[in-house]
C-alpha cells in the first residue's frame, strides 16, 4: 500500500488540556454537557466561548450563576513565532476572571500562559497548552478533577496531596467520560 | 441615559474598481462587542464583493485595555492567502495588532482609513463608511506581498477558494 508513504506529512496540532473542578460538580450536574477526555479538533480561527448559553457557547455549564458568555479563548500568531498562542478574554460583566494572580474585568484579555489556573466564582480550570505545527487546527480536551486544584486546599491532611492532583488521576479513571446524573448524591 | 458609542470613521478606496467595490457597504453599521468580520463571505458583517478578498479576510475585535474604560480594537488577519498591511506592519494569517486613533489599512487592493472616536458604551460600537474618490495611502508605503501579487487584477487567481 503506497498511500501511507505518499500521503502528506501529518502535522502536530496545538493542544489545550483543561482540567476542571467545581465543589458542587457532583450534586448539580453543571458539567453534564462536557465530554470529558474527548479530544475535539477545531479550526484555528474559531473563537471558543464558555458559558451558560448553548446557542452562543461552544462549552456550556448548567449553572444559573454562570454568565451567558463567561469567557472566550482564541488563537493568534505572535510575530516572530511559528506556533500559535492563546488569548483569554473575560466576557462577563458580573464576575472577574482570575488567571493565576491577574484579575481580568469585562472585555479585558491577556495571553494565556502555557500552564495556568483560570478561575471565576467557584470554578477552577487548570489550563495546559502543548505546541503544535499546524496553523489550521487545534485540539481541546477536558479532564474532570475529583478534588480542588488549588494548592492551599486543606483536603484530608493525613493523605499525601499531589501538586494539582490530576496527573495520577488520568490513569486511575476510566477512559469513558464521567457521566453525572442530576440525582446523584 | 445611554452611554455614547465608540465611532469608527472608515474611508474606503479602490484604485481600479472605484465605488462599485463597496456597493454592499452600508453608510452606517452598528455592531455589538463580538469581533466584526470583513470579507467576501455571506456571513461577513461587512461584505465586499472582490475576487482577491477571502471569505473572512480580517476581523476587528473590541476589547478593553486593563484600567481603561474606553473600547479598544484589535485587527486580526484571517486570510490564508492574502495579507493585511496595517500602519506599516504586514499581518499574515492569525497575526493581529491593536488599532491606533488613525489607521491606514491595505488589503486586496483596497485602501482603508480608520479613525477611532472614543465612546464609553460597552454594549456596541458604530461604523460610518465613506467612499473616497482619491487614494488614501501612498503606494510606496503599502507593500503587499501576498500570493496573488504579479497576477493581473482583472483575473482572479486559479483555485481562489480557500
Amino acid at each position: 500500500m503506497t498511500s501511507f508513504e505518499d500521503a502528506d506529512t501529518e502535522e502536530t496540532v496545538t493542544c489545550l488540556q483543561m482540567t476542571v473542578y467545581h465543589p458542587g460538580q457532583l450534586q448539580y450536574g453543571i458539567f453534564q454537557s462536557i465530554r470529558f477526555f474527548n479530544r475535539e479538533k477545531l479550526p484555528s480561527s474559531e473563537v471558543v466561548k464558555f458559558g451558560r448559553n448553548s446557542n452562543i457557547c461552544h462549552y456550556t455549564f448548567q449553572d444559573k450563576q454562570v454568565s451567558r458568555v463567561q469567557f472566550s479563548l482564541q488563537l493568534f500568531k505572535k510575530f516572530n513565532s511559528s506556533v500559535l498562542s492563546f488569548e483569554i478574554k473575560n466576557m462577563s460583566k458580573k464576575t472577574s476572571l482570575i488567571v493565576d494572580s491577574r484579575e481580568l474585568g469585562y472585555l479585558n484579555k491577556m495571553d494565556l500562559p502555557y500552564r495556568c489556573m483560570v478561575r471565576f466564582g467557584e470554578y477552577q480550570f487548570l489550563m495546559e497548552k502543548e505546541d503544535g505545527e499546524s496553523l489550521e487546527f487545534f485540539e481541546t480536551q477536558f479532564i474532570l478533577s475529583p478534588r480542588s486544584l488549588l494548592q492551599e486546599n486543606n483536603w484530608p491532611p493525613h493523605r499525601p496531596i499531589p501538586e494539582y492532583g490530576t496527573y495520577s488521576l488520568c490513569f486511575s479513571q476510566s477512559s469513558s467520560p464521567t457521566e453525572m446524573d442530576e440525582n446523584e448524591s | 441615559m445611554e452611554k455614547p458609542l465608540t465611532v469608527l470613521r472608515v474611508s474606503l478606496y479602490h484604485p481600479t474598481l472605484g465605488p462599485s467595490a463597496f456597493a454592499n457597504v452600508p453608510p452606517r453599521l452598528q455592531h455589538d462587542t463580538s469581533p466584526l468580520l470583513l470579507g467576501r463571505g455571506q456571513d461577513a458583517h461587512l461584505q465586499m464583493q472582490l475576487p482577491r478578498l477571502s471569505r473572512h479576510h480580517l476581523s476587528l475585535e473590541p476589547y478593553l485595555e486593563k484600567g481603561s474604560a474606553l473600547l479598544a480594537f484589535c485587527l486580526k488577519a484571517l486570510s490564508r492567502k492574502g495579507c493585511v498591511w496595517v500602519n506599516g506592519l504586514t499581518l499574515r494569517y492569525l497575526e493581529q495588532v491593536p488599532l491606533s486613533t488613525v489607521n491606514r489599512v491595505s488589503f486586496s487592493g483596497i485602501q482603508m482609513l480608520v479613525r477611532v472616536e472614543e465612546g464609553t458604551s460597552l454594549e456596541a460600537f458604530v461604523c460610518y463608511f465613506h467612499v473616497s474618490p482619491s487614494p488614501l495611502i501612498y503606494r510606496s508605503e503599502a507593500e503587499e506581498t501576498d500570493e496573488w501579487e504579479g497576477i493581473s487584477q482583472e483575473q482572479p487567481p486559479p483555485g481562489s477558494e480557500q
